[in-house]
């Protein structure tokens, strides 16, 4: 009967230690302060919205897709995606981008978008005529 | 209006409904019929709400701003239908649609098995009350009206006749961004409206329409699949409370046991659907992306199919009288299984996930949130605190003796893995809500281990005896299984290339499996068929990890760029880009890529278009699916390749005096310069230029230049400007009145190089191959017939009293 409960108990150490252990490694932290993210050496999830003024640019030899991305604050940061511009890009709402910063700008290695449909309808800002 | 009052009539009703059944259970007379009358006449309210929110959306009546928002005039008539679950109000509407009918089913299943119903319809009636409230004005209301909350209306979904009007004019907005005009509609527009004497379904003419990704078939089926699945777990839930309302632990496990088969089959298939129309039409590139959405009905799917292990131990345990073993278990898991699909609502729909940030909580979600965190704390505080109450009995009463060669401990054993691979995608899942994520390699990894050992418990579990076995015994009869699963799994490593130890162990773990239990199942259709269920869904269950191998662990990526008419080498395959051409009504394009290899010729068609809805370019992959093999192609962009070198470049709009920054560059437009003699020059047809000025500002230096049109007889030239400063080369696209159109690119990009070429029509995909994908969906298809067997044997099994 005691036996048991050591035995168990010992699968369940070793399983929980595991999943802690490849939870940390693989652990990304979201950001959205752009400051903290340059000065991180880390993959981080940063989180912004995609300043369209500064438009986008699709790189054909290299396959890259480059644009800039602005914090709550409006610190703005270049980021470079290896692939192509993700459905629904234009319309997002907000970006979210995994990977490093490195050599002055973000090398992304995942994009989501969030689209206002999906959620919650979007609030047009818009100036009286 | 009407909507809403059915609703609160149906909530009002099923508070009765449960009331009146909690006092039959106190052993009140006479309440049992009013409770029954209660209930369906909630049911009946709830059917006619979502026949009129049906009947709304059909007709496009846009007064309601949830129509609005998800439906449009343009949409075929399935897939309008299908809007009524395309939103947060719609879907928690059908699942109140769908628990209401489940309710039906229940109370008639219930009536007829002893004094069962009161206990299990209050409880019932608790969570469908709930919803209820869920539904209700107060929260996530389809009837709502759209005029409530102040909301921006692009001018194209208004009749045009009222645009004009004197008093809209107060209400119309444009950006300046896009240019486009908006309507503000509000409480103080729908009163001028109404003393205009014009109904707000005459003025609003169209609707916002559906996100093109879920414009598909799979949206009018995946959805109510898997909710029926959600709905299908309040059961065990409540049969779980009745069991401890009356203190009787033997009667619930066998008239649980249909719902919990049938609810883990119907969401398991959902589930699966989901993953299917990712693959199909998303173009993912997979079927599975453990995406927190995908994860979150995944884990009450696996706490589902852990209680069914550990059900039938305790069912089968009873024979000899006594309430069996693993009651407590049993208990804890149906109770988790329905908490488990609320937290994955709580998770999907609370806006937790959404940006993953404490910012996300804006005003309207707070409440939403709050509610759903006040829904789940109820039936957690329910569920555990009755059970806290009636541990002592249960650890009184339970059986607890064990032998480690026994059925009943690796039936246990598998309910244990299945909660370890539920807690792994919890844990994983849950992250964003401290502000963290994972990668999905923490998944992969976790779940490698697992699989294996749910492979080999999966086959070793049927060739053990309840209660106890002999180890001689076992090896003789695993003898076959065994040898043929070794010499199947060494085809997969010579044929396969299969060479990662953990694939090699998973496979063998797979194969053995299958074999034990395609032994079994083979005698078993000589004999009784009713016994086939688990043998089915176990060799369903090995045949998708065998599947899950080949498909995700040796699929083969690569991207690649198609010139029109020139092959390229993929695969072993030959590929020819021949040309697009228009379909659906040319809302869409079809690229065609014909597939060669050895004598088999194939075309495939990915698609690609703009959409209006949010004018973005959306793809669509497209599959040669083969016996062995799906070949994946996913469009990544066409070049009609024009030859112009500002393609390559980024293309900038300057109205005079503006500026626009480039790679930290900053570009200005001054103003521009057309001397005398140029007038002139027009007006007399001779050659002539006009310039513009610009200034390019880059680290603090400026440097002044000037791009010409030319017009050099007849022809117009545009000139450009190399700035080595600032690193880009600017050329003139466009100008005129006040305004200037310009491109600009890198210098270390070799735009140059492009123009020399001549013109290409290239289309880049990205093509990958999945080994024996169809085994995962014959796995789940399996699976999913082998549930239902089991459902026919147990329903039967659960009438004997």
């Amino acid at each position: 009967m005691k036996n048991k409960y050591i035995f168990g108990g010992i699968i369940v150490a070793v399983f929980l230690f595991l999943m802690i252990y490849l939870l940390t490694q693989s652990n990304i932290q979201y950001e959205n302060d752009f400051a903290k993210v340059m000065a991180k050496d880390k993959t981080v999830k940063a989180t912004g919205s995609w300043v369209k003024e500064k438009s986008y640019e699709l790189n054909k030899e290299n396959k890259t897709f480059t644009f800039y991305m602005a914090d709550h604050s409006g610190k703005e940061m270049k980021v470079v995606y290896h692939g192509t511009i993700p459905n629904n890009f234009e319309s997002a709402v907000s970006v979210v981008v995994t990977g490093k910063y490195q050599n002055g700008y973000f090398h992304a290695k995942d994009i989501l978008t969030k689209c206002p449909s999906k959620y919650e309808e979007q609030n047009v800002k818009s100036s009286s005529m | 209006m009407i909507g809403s009052i059915v609703l609160s009539l149906a909530l009002a009703s099923s508070l009765v409904a449960m009331v009146m059944y909690f006092l039959t259970y106190r052993g009140y007379q006479n309440t049992l019929n009013i409770g029954r009358i209660a209930y369906h006449s909630m049911a009946m309210l709830v059917i006619a709400a979502s026949a009129i929110l049906t009947y709304l959306i059909l007709t496009h009546d846009y007064s309601y701003k949830y129509i609005y928002n998800y439906s449009s005039n343009d949409l075929p008539t399935g897939i309008l239908a299908a809007t009524f679950w395309a939103g947060q109000e719609g879907s928690f509407m059908l699942w109140v649609l769908l628990t209401s009918i489940v309710g039906i089913v229940l109370q008639s299943y219930s009536s007829k098995r002893g004094d069962l119903e009161p206990r299990v319809m209050s409880v019932f009636t608790l969570s469908t009350s709930f919803l209820l409230v869920m539904v209700s004005p107060l929260f996530k209301n389809p009837f709502a009206y759209i005029w409530t909350e102040p909301l921006f209306i692009g001018a194209s979904g208004i009749n045009s006749a009222f645009l004009s009007q004197p008093w809209i004019q107060n209400f119309l907005f444009s950006d300046n961004s896009t240019g486009q005009n908006f309507v503000k509609m509000g409480p103080e527009l729908y009163a001028a409206l109404s003393s205009a004497g014009i109904a707000v379904k005459d003025f609003i003419i169209n609707g916002k329409g559906l996100n093109p990704q879920l414009l598909n078939f799979w949206m009018q089926i995946h959805p109510p699949i898997l909710f029926v699945g959600f709905s299908m777990a309040t059961v065990p839930f409540a049969f779980a409370i009745a069991a401890m309302m009356k203190n009787d632990y033997t009667q619930w496990v066998k008239q649980a046991l249909p719902w919990v088969l049938a609810g883990a089959g119907i969401l398991g298939l959902g589930i699966m659907m989901g993953g299917y129309w990712a693959y199909e039409m998303l173009g993912w590139g997979g079927y599975w992306a453990w995406d927190p959405v995908e994860n979150s009905s995944l884990i009450p799917w696996l706490v589902g199919v852990a209680s069914i292990h550990t059900l039938l131990v305790q069912r089968k345990s009873q024979a000899k009288g006594g309430i069996g073993k693993y009651a407590k278990t049993n208990l804890i898991l149906s109770i988790l299984t329905y908490i488990l699909v609320l937290y994955s609502t709580f998770l999907t729909r609370s806006g937790v996930l959404g940006d993953a940030s404490v910012h996300s909580f804006v005003d309207p979600g707070m409440l939403v949130y709050l509610f759903l965190v006040i829904f789940i704390g109820t039936f957690i505080a329910l569920g555990f605190g009755m059970l806290i109450y009636s541990w002592k009995f249960l650890s009184e009463t339970m059986e607890t003796d064990e032998t480690l060669l026994s059925r009943d401990l690796a039936l246990f054993t598998a309910a244990v893995v299945l909660c370890a691979s539920a807690l792994i995608v919890l844990v994983g899942t849950s992250a964003p809500l401290f502000g963290n994520s994972v990668e999905t390699f923490f998944y992969d990894e976790m779940h490698i281990p697992l699989a294996i050992i749910i492979g080999l418990l999966n086959g070793l579990s049927l060739l053990l005896k309840w209660k106890q076995s002999n180890g001689q015994d076992l090896l003789k009869k695993s003898l076959f299984s065994i040898v043929s699963a070794i010499i199947f799994t060494s085809l997969i490593i010579i044929f396969g290339g299969v060479t990662n130890i953990m694939m090699i162990l998973l496979a063998l773990a797979a194969s053995f499996s299958l074999f034990v239990n395609l032994e079994i199942a083979i005698k078993i259709v000589r004999g009784n068929m009713k016994m086939l269920g688990a043998y089915v869904s176990h060799i369903g269950i090995a045949l998708f990890i065998l599947g899950v191998i080949g498909s995700a662990a040796y699929s083969k990526h690569v991207d690649i760029d198609l010139v029109k008419n020139e092959p390229k080498e993929a695969f072993g395959y030959q590929l020819i880009f021949t040309g697009y051409n228009p379909i659906e009504n040319n809302t869409k394009y079809a690229f065609n890529i014909n597939l060669k290899k050895g004598d088999y010729n194939y075309t495939v068609s990915p698609v690609m278009y703009i959409s209006e809805f949010n004018n973005g370019l959306m793809r669509e992959p497209a599959i040669l699916n083969l016996w062995t093999k799906d070949f994946y192609v996913s469009p990544v962009g066409y070049d009609e390749g024009s030859g112009d070198s500002h393609n390559h470049g980024q293309v900038i709009d300057l109205e005079k005096g503006g500026s626009s920054e480039l790679n930290g560059a900053k570009i200005s437009f001054d103003r521009f310069d057309m001397p005398a003699e140029t007038m002139q020059a027009m007006q007399e047809g001779k050659d002539f230029q006009m310039g513009a000025v610009l200034t390019l500002e880059f680290q603090g230096k400026k440097e002044s230049f000037e791009l010409f049109r030319k017009n050099v007889s007849g022809q117009i030239q545009f000139t450009d400007y190399t700035s080595k400063n600032g690193g880009l080369k600017i050329q003139l696209i466009n100008l005129t009145a006040g305004k200037i159109q310009i491109s600009a690119s890198k210098l270390n990009e070799s735009s140059e190089k492009s123009v020399q070429q001549s013109p290409k029509e290239v289309l880049s995909i990205s093509a990958s191959v999945k080994p024996f994908i169809n085994l995962v969906w014959a796995g789940v298809m399996v699976m999913f017939i082998g549930f239902f067997v089991s459902v026919s044997r147990r329903l039967k099994e659960s009438l004997i009293k």
